[in-house]
C-alpha cells in the first residue's frame, strides 16, 4: 500500500485509490463539486487541485494535479493548501461566481475562501448550471443518457436531444437529486412526475395509492434483472403491512 | 460472538418509543414517520414491529445502480454510504419486506444500519419485544408476556 505525506501528515493509501480519498481518510478537507463517490472521477471542477511531489522530481519542483482523478503512489508528497492551490482555486472560485451569482452554494463556498464579490462581469442571465455534468454523468451511469451537454465554450449547457422531451429519459430524478446547486426543476407526487420537458406516470401502489418511482422506471429496471419486477408493484408501507399479516398466518400471534 | 436484532411480534404493544429512539438516533426533528423501524398497529396494544432484516440476498442490493448499498462485516447490517447514493429510490421499490424508507425531509434513503453494532431503539423498548442478544439465543421462544400485569388501573 502506497505511504505518503499530505501536509505534512504520514498517510497510507488503499491499493488503487486517489488522491481525494487518500486525503479524506485522513482527515484532509478537498473542496470539490463534480465529484461523486459513486461515479468515475472526472476533474471537471478543478476545485480538488493539488500541488503534487514525487520521487525521482526536482526537489524544488511540483505539479497542480487534480487530486480526484489521480491515483496514489509510493513516496507522494500532497500541499493541498500551498500558495499556489489557494491562488488556482480563488481563480476557479471566481469564475464560478462569475458564472452563477445567484447559486446559494457557490456564494458559500466563495466566501469561504474568502472572496465576496466576482471580479469578472457576472453573466447577464444567469442561471445556477455550473456544468460539473454530474447529471449527464449519473444518467450515463445507468445506461440512459437521455440527456448530454450541449454546444462549446460559452454556449455549452446541460440538455435533452433538440431541446425536446428526451425519449430515453426514465424519470428517475437522479440527476435533479445528485446536482449540486439543485438547479434542475421537476415536480412530482404520487400520480404524476415532470422532468426535463416530458411526463411520466407514477408506479402507484393499488391500496394506499403511494409511489416512488415511475411506470418507465419500474420498466427499465425489471429489464436490467437482478430482481423480479413484481417486487415493484406495492408501496414500502403495502409490504409492510404483508409482512404483519404474515406473522399472523404464520401463527406466530393469537 | 455475532449479535442479532431479535424482534419478539408477540411481547409488542405498540407504544411506539423504538419509532421515536429511532427518529431521534437518526434526524434532528424526531418524527416517528421518518423511523427506521415501523409498528404496524392491529389492535389495541398490538403491534408488529417491521424493521430491516439486513437479507444475505438483499434486493436492495442487487437493484442499487451505484454499489452505495454494502455489507458490514462487523455489525451484519447492509449499511448505506451516502456518498455513493443518487436517489434514484430503486431501493425502496425493490425491497420485498417495505424496510427502505423514502425520507422527504432529507432527501435521501433511509435504512436500519443497526446503529453501527447498539441499536438505539432496544433500550426504549419497555417490554423485550426488540433486543440484541447473541446469534446463538435467537432462536429461543420470548416468555409470554403478561398484559393483565401491565395494565394501568
Amino acid at each position: 500500500m502506497p505511504t505518503l505525506s499530505i501536509d505534512g501528515k504520514k498517510v497510507v493509501a488503499a491499493e488503487g485509490s486517489t488522491i481525494l480519498e487518500a486525503a479524506r481518510t485522513a482527515g484532509v478537507d478537498i473542496p470539490t463539486l463534480c465529484h461523486h463517490d459513486g461515479l468515475e472521477p472526472w476533474g471537471g471542477c478543478r476545485l480538488c487541485i493539488v500541488d503534487l511531489w514525487q520521487p525521482g522530481w526536482d526537489e524544488d519542483w511540483f505539479k497542480l494535479v487534480t487530486s480526484c482523478n489521480h491515483p496514489t503512489a509510493d513516496g507522494m508528497r500532497i500541499f493541498t493548501k500551498s500558495e499556489r492551490v489557494v491562488e488556482t482555486r480563488g481563480v476557479v472560485l471566481d469564475l464560478l461566481l462569475a458564472r452563477c451569482p445567484d447559486a446559494p452554494l457557490i456564494q458559500q463556498m466563495a466566501a469561504d475562501h474568502g472572496i465576496e464579490e466576482t471580479s469578472y462581469a457576472p453573466r447577464e442571465e444567469p442561471d445556477d448550471c455550473i456544468l460539473c455534468a454530474l447529471c449527464t454523468r449519473v444518467c450515463d451511469h445507468l445506461d440512459i443518457t437521455a440527456i448530454s451537454t450541449v454546444n462549446r465554450g460559452a454556449g455549452k449547457e446541460v440538455a435533452p436531444p433538440f431541446h425536446e422531451a428526451p425519449p430515453d429519459c426514465i424519470g428517475c430524478l437522479a440527476c435533479a437529486e445528485v446536482c449540486p446547486t439543485d438547479c434542475i426543476p421537476y415536480e412530482t407526487s404520487n400520480v404524476r412526475r415532470s422532468i426535463w420537458g416530458k411526463e411520466f406516470e407514477m408506479l402507484r401502489d393499488p391500496a394506499t395509492g403511494q409511489a416512488v418511482i415511475t411506470k418507465a422506471q419500474a420498466e427499465f429496471f425489471a429489464g436490467r434483472g437482478g430482481v423480479p419486477g413484481t417486487y415493484f408493484d406495492t408501496s414500502d408501507t403495502s409490504k409492510r403491512r404483508e409482512m404483519a399479516k404474515k406473522f399472523v398466518s404464520l401463527q406466530i400471534l393469537e | 460472538m455475532k449479535m442479532i436484532y431479535k424482534v419478539s411480534v408477540e411481547r409488542c404493544i405498540a407504544c411506539g418509543k423504538c419509532e421515536l429512539a429511532c427518529a431521534f438516533a437518526h434526524g434532528t426533528e424526531g418524527k416517528p414517520a421518518v423511523s427506521r423501524i415501523n409498528i404496524t398497529r392491529r389492535g389495541p396494544e398490538l403491534g408488529t414491529p417491521v424493521i430491516c432484516y439486513q437479507c444475505d440476498t438483499a434486493a436492495c442490493v442487487a437493484i442499487c445502480p451505484t454499489q452505495a448499498l454494502v455489507r458490514n462485516e462487523k455489525t451484519g447490517a447492509v449499511d448505506m454510504d451516502r456518498g455513493r447514493c443518487i436517489s434514484c429510490r430503486m431501493c425502496v421499490a425493490a425491497c420485498p419486506f417495505g424496510n427502505m424508507l423514502w425520507d422527504e425531509t432529507y432527501h435521501c434513503v433511509q435504512k436500519c444500519d443497526l446503529c453501527g453494532g447498539d441499536p438505539q431503539c432496544v433500550p426504549f423498548c419497555p417490554t423485550g419485544a426488540i433486543a440484541w442478544v447473541p446469534a446463538d439465543m435467537a432462536a429461543i421462544p420470548p416468555e409470554v408476556l403478561d398484559r393483565e400485569e401491565l395494565a394501568v388501573g
